[in-house]
């Protein structure tokens, strides 16, 4: 007797094998087998004309807060993600001193524009100041698996304090941080995560880009030294591709010398400069013949960015003294935008055509207090009607409506499928850089999977359905070292996924206000996926969350460990 | 690996890494020892504007950071 039986499906499993069709057994959250089987079980599920695939792990995520209050971090779960992994870009919630809890909620609004009740309103469960006390306490309530990361900022943060921002560290702080990142990956960390990009709340670069070389390289020595394949994630500046080709060659280096594999996101497919991503891959091709291990990550979705001046986003970084304007706490954005002087200065600041080039295209979308007239219309258009520059018109439509009316801006590159397709599935391209869990307020984070399926297996013929499986799933699991999942093979994790292959897709994007504090996210639905199972159990099925919480902390440490 | 890590690599932009408080001046006398003071600090100035225009101080070096000391490769 078996606790679940999955019958007739097609089964990918993840090897990139083609698909057979088979029944799959599981018992005791394990892959039991996979064949024909006669045997019972106490749970069946009938996969007839269904794909069954191993669950899909998501190599870039910032779920770390969204744990604490959503353990299975949805919606990513019903999109098949069964294994997550967060803490990327230096960036983690441990280990972290209490006193030093307000500077790092600061680093997560800013970077992952995330607000900060999301923290507050769960500073009573913020007991843990060391990573195994983060792990244990999002442990309680899992219900999806998570392969955490420890940031490098967060590591500086605790032995250097506020001079983790100053200056190079000491010989002897260097040491320290080989002490406790050491201790990190004993208690659960998969590998280090750092940033060449990031500024804190009040823009002031974080910790992590600090370091000197030395201090990488020491850490990294640590990361080597356990030779399971502890990873090492960056983010460099992606926004130029000689700065990402001269980070490429130094992560080279260190994988190099201490025998660790490192990634870098994200890559994104430029139209203004189309050269830039295959001149980066090409970079990663050298470096790979050289034995180095420098995956570069890269998402499937288009970029769009959506914002309102009550949920401001990082798209208003394109004029200075907006973002810093607009993206002050409320009560000081709306004293702000009561001054003319102000408004006449930042409509100024947009440009001499009067904002139209940076946002004449840009769509109204929505907010709860948007005309209806407007929506779906761009600001150009609107602007033209009301007689009004575009920029005077972004601020009049929107002090006239309380601020909440949205702007989307659709047209954000990475969106040319010809182009894009052939470098997702080139064999050294690691499909990740979802950022899922942050960036609430300004795109959905949600279905980069589906929409693997739907863009570049059904509809441009990138990918067969076996090499899209095969991607996401053991690929991924071999990139980052996850020994026991990636895969639909007796002994290794039930982490599976059940799916129509001719409707997987992700759905719209929509709003929703579920995070703490009441804030604004936007999110996706998943179209097509029927079960998702995890360690096991069933955790959505039939359009529904279940109660199961069996996620596990599953780093390549957890599982040594094991 | 040694045999791997021998395989000869394109040319790319050369760059170096700041030492603990280089002034932008000290950096360029390091990397373009044979160029005039000011030529080499103004020519890293412009190839740098990640750091020298986009930075917030402007100009602070991090001891992180690429710096250019050649123009983008034709």
């Amino acid at each position: 007797m078996y606790d679940v039986i999955i019958r007739n499906g097609l089964v990918v499993d993840g090897d990139g094998a083609a698909g057979f069709h088979a029944d799959v057994a599981i018992r005791d959250g394990r892959i039991a087998e996979v064949g024909e089987i006669s045997s019972d079980a106490r749970q069946v599920i009938d996969a007839t004309g269904r794909v069954v695939a191993p669950g899909f792990i998501d190599p870039h995520t910032h779920f770390d807060a969204q744990l604490l209050w959503d353990g299975q971090a949805r919606p990513a779960l019903e999109h098949g993600v069964t294994c997550v992994i967060p803490g990327n870009c230096s960036l983690s919630l441990a280990p972290l001193r209490a006193a030093d809890r307000p500077a790092v909620v600061g680093m997560f609004q800013q970077i992952e524009e995330m607000p900060a009740e999301a923290f507050t309103e769960r500073f009573a469960k913020w007991t843990w100041e060391d990573f195994g006390g983060y792990c244990r306490t999002i442990g309680e309530g899992l219900g999806i698996n998570v392969a955490p990361l420890v940031g490098h900022s967060l590591i500086r943060l605790w032995v250097m304090g506020a001079a983790s921002q100053e200056r190079p560290a000491t010989p002897d702080e260097v040491k320290a941080m080989q002490v406790l990142l050491r201790r990190c990956l004993d208690e659960g960390a998969i590998g280090l995560s750092t940033s060449f990009v990031d500024v804190d709340a009040t823009g002031r670069p974080v910790p992590s880009r600090f370091a000197d070389c030395a201090e990488l390289d020491a850490l990294c020595a640590v990361l080597g030294e356990a030779q399971d394949g502890r990873m090492l994630q960056v983010v460099p500046e992606f926004y130029a591709s000689d700065l990402t080709i001269a980070r490429i060659d130094q992560l080279a280096e260190l994988s190099l010398k201490h025998a660790i594999p490192t990634t870098f996101s994200p890559v994104f497919d430029s139209n203004v400069a189309p050269e830039s991503a295959p001149r980066i891959l090409a970079r990663v091709e050298e470096q790979f013949a050289r034995g180095a291990r420098v995956w570069p990550q890269m998402q499937t979705r288009p970029i769009d960015i959506t914002f309102s001046l009550l949920n401001p986003s990082l798209y208003l970084v394109r004029v200075p003294s907006w973002f810093s304007t607009l993206r002050q706490p409320l009560e000081k954005r709306l004293a702000a935008l009561a001054d003319p002087e102000i408004v006449r200065r930042l409509i100024a600041d947009a440009g001499s055509d009067g904002g139209d080039a940076i946002f004449g295209g840009l769509v109204i979308r929505g907010g709860d207090r948007a005309p209806a007239d407007y929506v779906g219309r761009t600001l150009r258009d609107v602007a033209g009607e009301r007689g009004e520059g575009v920029a005077q018109a972004l601020f009049s439509i929107s002090m006239a409506n309380g601020l909440d009316v949205a702007f989307l801006a659709a047209n954000g590159g990475h969106d040319d499928t010809s182009r894009i397709g052939p470098m997702l599935a080139h064999p050294l391209v690691h499909v990740g850089a979802s950022d899922g869990g942050a960036h609430l307020a300004s795109f959905a984070t949600y279905g980069d999977t589906g929409y693997l399926f739907s863009e570049f297996v059904r509809a441009s013929g990138h990918f067969t359905l076996e090499e899209a499986v095969k991607k996401i799933t053991a690929d991924t699991a071999d990139i980052w070292g996850i020994k026991d999942r990636g895969r639909l093979k007796p002994g290794l994790a039930a982490d599976v996924v059940v799916f129509d292959p001719k409707r997987i897709a992700r759905d719209a994007e929509k709003p929703a206000h579920d995070v703490p504090g009441g804030g604004l996210r936007y999110v996706r639905a998943s179209i097509g996926i029927e079960a998702v199972l995890v360690n096991g159990a069933v955790a959505y099925a039939d359009g529904a969350y279940t109660e199961a919480r069996t996620g596990e902390i599953c780093g390549s440490s957890m599982a040594r460990v094991a | 690996m040694s045999d791997q890590a021998a395989t000869p690599l394109s040319r790319q932009r050369r760059f170096v890494t700041p030492v603990a408080g280089e002034t932008l001046e000290g950096l360029a006398a390091r990397a373009l020892p044979d160029t005039a003071p000011a030529e080499a600090a103004d020519g890293i100035r412009s190839w740098n504007l990640h750091i020298f225009a986009m930075r917030q101080p402007r100009g602070l070096l991090l001891c992180s950071d690429v710096v250019f000391v050649e123009p983008p490769l034709g």
